[in-house]
């Protein structure tokens, strides 16, 4: 048993999609296995309709798969009814979505509220609760707004609020940054790491955004519905650059291995190692 | 609780504006219809409120207003002699129609020759014009312009008006108060009078005395006050009551159409909100209690808008129409917001479907 399984949050077992019948059969994902554990931060990519959403959908227990089993916490929500999903999907799952999906007819701390309204908590609690949450994502003085009057960054901070009312220990969120600014974007992706580093969370990020991959720890590409395992990302101690363990140049040096994008940055490494080693940390070297 | 059916229904202002009309409209109609029909059963009180505890008409007459009795004043004295019986009243009555400064009328006259002795001022006050002279109510001086003073012919008598006594709940015939000499002039009917008003000794038991008059004159009939006039109301019953029910029915098919409707638009439009609460783990019964909540505001502020535009409505309707007759019964109100409640129920049927239906994976679709 590894330090993840010990700390598994999500695990997906062969896991199938198969949608239609016959000749119009598809198979939007076909024999995914992963395993997610607390702290990490997972980004699957892949082309428009490589299945990532499908993915998404059913790992947060609202989709059922043709085949296969998902583990959210150690329960496998495959095998429950719909009405025992219910309470996972309000307990254990926080959901981000690309188009934030708030309720717009009521104010901001009225939609992380809610939320917690749903799992029971109600009245004075809620509403500090929601206040905290929303606090600390810095919309302390805009609690009042009607959700629709913020803007994209804001209305996906709240969503993020939302997500975390209720303590889940998953985040699923898709394309998170696809409807924000690069500034706004780069915010997010930062509070997500930081979400998942804080508060021994798992996050799963569906994407095309190419800058989540430098604040992900592993990065897992799905295409035609099966996955492929890029690779973890380290920096480049030269450079900054994100990069692929399994495809970068690679050195060892005083008995660690260093990654970089290129041979030019390995060769600056090597005449001068002093300059990249203090401080730096070798591989894995997260951002 | 975060209020999401209030948050959701007050988003759209004029749409929840013009249901809560509709609902107040269909309401107001069952409210108005049902307080009509009480005003209209009312008809006949005016036996209720006269001193006498029975009368005696000519056997087979059916009421007071569509059946004709005649009996003589000898026979009804001697025959209505019986234990119990402190005196009996003849009273002369007639639909007819008379002349008021041009415009013919129509209104029941009757006429009453009490006893001396048992006339009180508040009888006389209410019933017995001197000779020459009526007591209309208000609703006949409104329908007529005749005023105290005035003057209307009544066949061939001109009598004065005396008074003016407050509106009766008398809706099919406005009553005139007549001298029982004047009626008898009038009608021409000599010593023939139409019924026998029954004064009972206190304590006498109706049935017996009733009993008794019968034994001694089978020919007669004798009615209690309260049968008297239920004869009248149960002939409104039979003719009023399939088409008021069908009044009410409409109308709660109409405030049940609006606040389906109302609630299944709002449904449909918030149907990825709800599809977000689903996703995020709201429970089926928390969605239901949002939709039956805004069905239930819905109704609420249309039963409150409907019920006091009833009463605004019957207040100018009473004011155009003298005769229009309202009687809001608390029963009634009671019965309409159990309806209403109702109603919100039903109207929540449709939507509570929507919403089982929607697939909450609806939130990842752009």
């Amino acid at each position: 048993m590894n330090d993840c399984d010990e700390r598994q949050i999500l695990r997906a077992t062969a896991l199938m999609k198969v949608f239609g019948e016959g000749a119009s059969q598809v198979r939007a994902v076909d024999g995914v296995d992963l395993q997610v554990c607390a702290g990490e931060m997972l980004l699957i990519m892949g082309p428009s309709g490589s299945g990532k959403t499908t993915l998404l959908t059913m790992l947060g227990g609202l989709l059922r798969p043709t085949s296969g089993t998902i583990e959210v916490d150690g329960v496998d929500i495959t095998a429950l009814k719909e009405s025992q999903l219910t309470p996972i999907r309000r307990k254990s799952v926080g959901f981000i979505f690309q188009s934030f999906n708030l309720w717009e007819s009521l104010s901001v701390q009225e939609n992380v509220e809610l939320t917690l309204n749903m799992a029971g908590v109600g009245g004075r609690t809620a509403r500090s609760r929601a206040r905290a949450l929303l606090e600390q994502q810095g919309l302390g003085h805009r609690l009042r707004f009607r959700s629709r009057n913020l803007s994209g960054g804001e209305k996906q901070r709240v969503s993020i609020a939302r997500a975390l009312a209720n303590e889940p220990r998953l985040l699923l969120a898709d394309e998170p940054t696809a409807n924000l600014d690069s500034k706004h974007g780069r915010d997010v992706m930062h509070l997500l790491r930081d979400l998942s580093r804080s508060a021994e969370r798992a996050v799963v990020v569906v994407s095309h955004d190419q800058r989540i991959r430098e604040v992900a720890d592993r990065v897992l590409w799905l295409e035609d519905g099966r996955i492929k395992d890029i690779g973890q990302l380290v920096r480049d101690p030269v450079c900054g650059a994100s990069v692929e363990t399994d495809t970068s140049v690679t050195l060892e040096h005083e008995g660690r291995t260093y990654y970089f994008c290129s041979r030019d940055c390995r060769g600056k490494f090597q005449q001068s190692p002093e300059r990249f080693t203090s401080g730096a940390t070798p591989a894995p070297a997260m951002p | 609780m975060v209020p999401v059916a209030r948050r959701n229904l007050f988003a759209e202002k004029g749409r929840f504006a013009i249901s809560v009309a509709g609902v107040a409209f269909a309401v107001l109609l069952i409210l108005i219809v049902l307080a009509l029909y009480r005003g209209f059963n009312r008809t006949g009180q005016t036996f209720r409120d006269l001193p006498g505890q029975l009368w005696v008409v000519q056997r087979g007459t059916s009421d007071p207003f569509h059946s004709i009795s005649l009996i003589d004043r000898a026979r009804l004295a001697s025959d209505t002699q019986v234990a119990g019986a402190r005196a009996t009243v003849p009273v002369l009555a007639r639909s007819m129609n008379f002349d008021a400064g041009g415009t013919q009328v129509a209104a029941r006259l009757m006429a009453l020759d009490v006893p001396a002795d048992l006339a009180s001022s508040d009888l006389r006050d209410r019933y017995l014009p001197p000779e020459g002279a009526v007591i209309i109510d208000d609703t006949l001086r409104r329908k007529t312009g005749l005023s105290t003073g005035a003057t209307a012919r009544f066949g061939t008598e001109s009598l004065k008006i005396e008074r003016v006594r407050p509106r009766s709940p008398e809706v099919l015939f406005q009553f005139v108060w007549v001298n029982f000499a004047d009626a008898q002039r009038i009608f021409g009917v000599g010593d023939v009078v139409m019924y026998g008003m029954v004064i009972l000794d206190p304590g006498a038991d109706p049935q017996a005395v009733a009993q008794a008059i019968v034994a001694r004159d089978p020919g007669l009939q004798v009615y209690t006050k309260d049968a008297f006039a239920a004869s009248i109301s149960k002939e409104m019953d039979q003719t009023f009551l399939p088409v008021i029910s069908i009044l009410v029915a409409i109308g709660f098919i109409v405030g049940a159409a609006v606040v389906g409707l109302t609630i299944y638009t709002a449904t449909i439009e918030r149907t990825r909100e709800f599809g977000v609460m689903k996703a995020v783990g709201g429970s089926g019964g928390f969605l239901y209690r949002i939709v039956l909540s805004q069905a239930a505001m819905l109704t609420g502020a249309g039963f409150v808008v409907g019920a006091l535009g009833a009463w605004g409505v019957a207040q100018l309707a009473i004011e155009a129409v003298p005769e229009f007759a309202t009687d809001f019964q608390l029963t009634d109100l009671a019965g309409v917001f159990v309806a209403a409640v109702f109603m919100a129920v039903l109207a929540s049927f449709m939507p509570v479907r929507r919403i089982n239906s929607i697939d909450p994976a609806i939130v990842f679709r752009a």
